[in-house]
């Protein structure tokens, strides 16, 4: 098997979680117009939840994943209510400046409750196993994570394909005052998009764990990865968001393997960089 | 528009109430007398950072508080002035004033390239784009040999105070911290009564409008930006300096970033004291809450910063400026046109 197409699977493997992360983001990007600086931290809390889990009480971050899920929901879900609707109503200046606030206090609130130092879960079913196809070895806990991250989306696109409430937060993201006039109620619409992003972000974070190290600071990098990820894809676009979680996946481990591992991020910011400048709207937005 | 104007517009406070000029002279007064009133060690170092946050702060106002573009990047145009000046410092001994220029035109340079792409975005973003170049050039600077990578630059020591090198005590580095401060403040004053300044607060308020009463959207940002650029490179040169050694984490991490965009969004953005009394609040707060919990409470003070933030977000979007404009109506009503239009 050549050196190329292996690294591709790699890519598609960890681009299937990075698309579950942007499917969080874009959602909340469509229903209401606002970008969440905190997703990334979302995720760390996220990831911390399983590694808790993982350490305290079940030893296997898998065990986490609903655990982190139901924490994300209502993280995202109480941001919503006590920060995110008042900003609102103020100018986009402090809707920036509010998330940036949030995403800060999870961040350094994280660091000064659990430290500086990374962890890494102590085991599991999934941890550490190789996965043989063929001529093929892959990370059985990469395997594991890319599998429940395209579940999950999946999942999230049924649910807001085929449920009322997906044509509800539809309807708010195609035309906010029409859909109110429509009698949706769209305060609960945007309250529900937080709650999606959250549970995403945290349930991304705990299939993470099971190869990923935890730290304080790994929001960032996750996140900037996920804004990359969303405007490739097109604001607001859920299938964009699939397909370039997939692209960024690969750009990042093409590059890790044949320029260097340290300009991966590099690399991955140039396109967003790239995409901004030549495809504003990304690849499959509607604007 | 004659050079004899801009000089009058840059000096000129007379649109501002009598309070506000008051405010200022007693200000500067304090500022220039300083060094004598407080002689320990500890409180000039506060001073000389106020200063230096307060001129980071007016540097981001151009572009973020009269543009309405939230830069979330400022600390790389920080760096390049650092580095400009400590990279030439070490390679051939080049004086401070020639490394000033190097930095300063490496910065506007980039912000002229970059500038180009990133300012057709809006709102978010360009939030976004902002700190992703940032965060590029943090990775680059790492990553690079040539720029002594991770390990940062320790500039040479003068055995004497010297000019040519700007090393000197803490009063000659108070005076030129002032010194930058008030070229800044001078400049932003100019700014705001430029056309170019009244172009930029269209912007902020209707970008779309802006565009279709014939102001070049685009070129106006530019400038804008580019000015940002070169202030905030300044600073980062004085800051090379001031501190003798530099390294990606110190002067061009996103916490400087954060911490330049929320000395003006906490004291109040497109306002021109706007910088001056957030860092009159941030900096002193930062310093004395760093002495006083000392190194093991790690991440305390960006929590405390981030609630600050969140709060002013929620409630008081016009910052620390907006509180006191709300206890004097009948003032800030009548001069509203000016700082706040």
């Amino acid at each position: 098997m050549s050196v190329f197409l292996e690294v591709s699977i790699q890519g598609v493997l960890m681009g299937l979680t990075y698309a579950l992360l942007a499917l969080g983001l874009t959602v909340i990007f469509g229903v209401m117009d606002m970008v969440n600086f905190a997703h990334g931290e979302f995720l760390m809390i996220g990831m911390y939840a399983a590694y808790l889990t993982a350490a305290h009480v079940f030893p296997d971050p898998l065990v986490g994943v609903p655990v982190a899920g139901l924490i994300g929901l209502v993280l995202g879900a109480l941001s919503y209510r006590l920060l995110v609707r008042r900003l609102l109503q103020g100018p986009t200046i402090a809707q920036i400046f509010g998330t940036f606030g949030l995403m800060l206090f999870l961040r350094y609130g994280a660091l000064a409750v659990f430290g500086p130092n990374l962890r890494s879960a102590p085991g599991g079913l999934v941890v550490g196993q190789r996965l043989v196809l063929g001529g093929l070895v892959l990370d059985g806990a990469k395997v594991t994570a890319a599998a429940g991250s395209a579940l999950l989306f999946a999942l999230i696109y049924w649910f807001l394909q085929r449920t009322r409430v997906g044509l509800g937060l539809r309807a708010t993201a195609a035309h906010r005052e029409a859909a109110r006039y429509m009698g949706v109620d769209t305060d609960a619409m945007n309250s529900i998009g937080w709650a999606i992003g959250g549970a995403t972000a945290g349930m991304a974070g705990a299939l993470l764990v099971n190869f990923y190290y935890v730290s304080p600071t790994v929001g960032m990098v996750f996140a900037m990865i996920t804004f990359t990820t969303v405007a490739l894809g097109g604001f607001g676009s859920v299938p964009g968001a699939f397909v370039a979680g997939i692209i960024v996946g690969v750009v990042e481990a093409v590059t890790a393997q044949y320029f260097s591992p340290q300009l991966k991020l590099a690399v991955i910011y140039l396109v967003f960089f790239l995409v901004v400048l030549l495809r504003p709207h990304g690849l499959l937005g509607a604007r | 528009m004659g050079i004899g104007r801009i000089i009058r517009d840059a000096l000129s406070f007379g649109d501002l109430s009598r309070a506000e000029r008051l405010g200022i002279a007693l200000f500067l007064v304090a500022m220039a007398v300083f060094p004598f009133a407080v002689k320990s060690g500890f409180g000039r170092a506060v001073a000389v950072q106020f200063l230096l946050y307060a001129t980071l702060g007016l540097s981001w106002n151009f572009i973020g508080g009269y543009g309405g573009q939230i830069d979330l990047g400022g600390a790389k145009n920080v760096g390049f002035g650092a580095y400009g000046v400590a990279l030439p410092m070490l390679w051939w001994n080049a004086p401070f004033w020639v490394g000033l220029p190097i930095g300063v035109a490496a910065a506007v340079l980039e912000s002229l390239v970059l500038g180009l792409a990133l300012l057709r975005l809006r709102g978010h973003y360009f939030a976004i784009g902002t700190l992703a170049v940032a965060l590029v050039w943090q990775e680059l600077f790492t990553f690079w040999r040539w720029t002594n990578g991770a390990r940062g630059v320790l500039l040479p020591l003068k055995p004497t105070p010297d000019f040519l090198y700007m090393q000197f005590g803490p009063v000659g580095f108070h005076y030129a911290a002032l010194f930058l401060f008030v070229l800044s403040l001078c400049w932003l004053n100019w700014f705001r009564k430029s056309k170019l300044g009244y172009e930029l607060r269209a912007i902020r308020e209707d970008e779309d409008a802006a565009a279709s009463l014939g102001i070049d959207v685009l070129a106006a940002k530019l400038k804008a930006y580019c000015i940002s650029a070169a202030v905030a490179a300044a600073a980062g040169a004085f800051y090379a300096v001031y501190y003798g050694y530099i390294d990606p984490a110190s002067v061009m991490h996103m916490d400087l970033s954060v911490m330049i965009a929320m000395t003006a969004m906490i004291g109040g953005a497109g306002v021109l004291w706007g910088p001056v009394v957030g860092a009159a609040v941030l900096i002193p707060l930062d310093r004395y809450l760093g002495a006083w919990l000392g190194g093991d409470a790690l991440g305390i003070d960006f929590v405390i910063y981030a609630l600050i933030i969140m709060l002013v977000a929620a409630y008081q979007p016009k910052g620390v400026w907006g509180i006191i404009e709300s206890l004097a109506p009948a003032r800030s009503a009548q001069r509203n046109e000016w700082r706040d239009a």
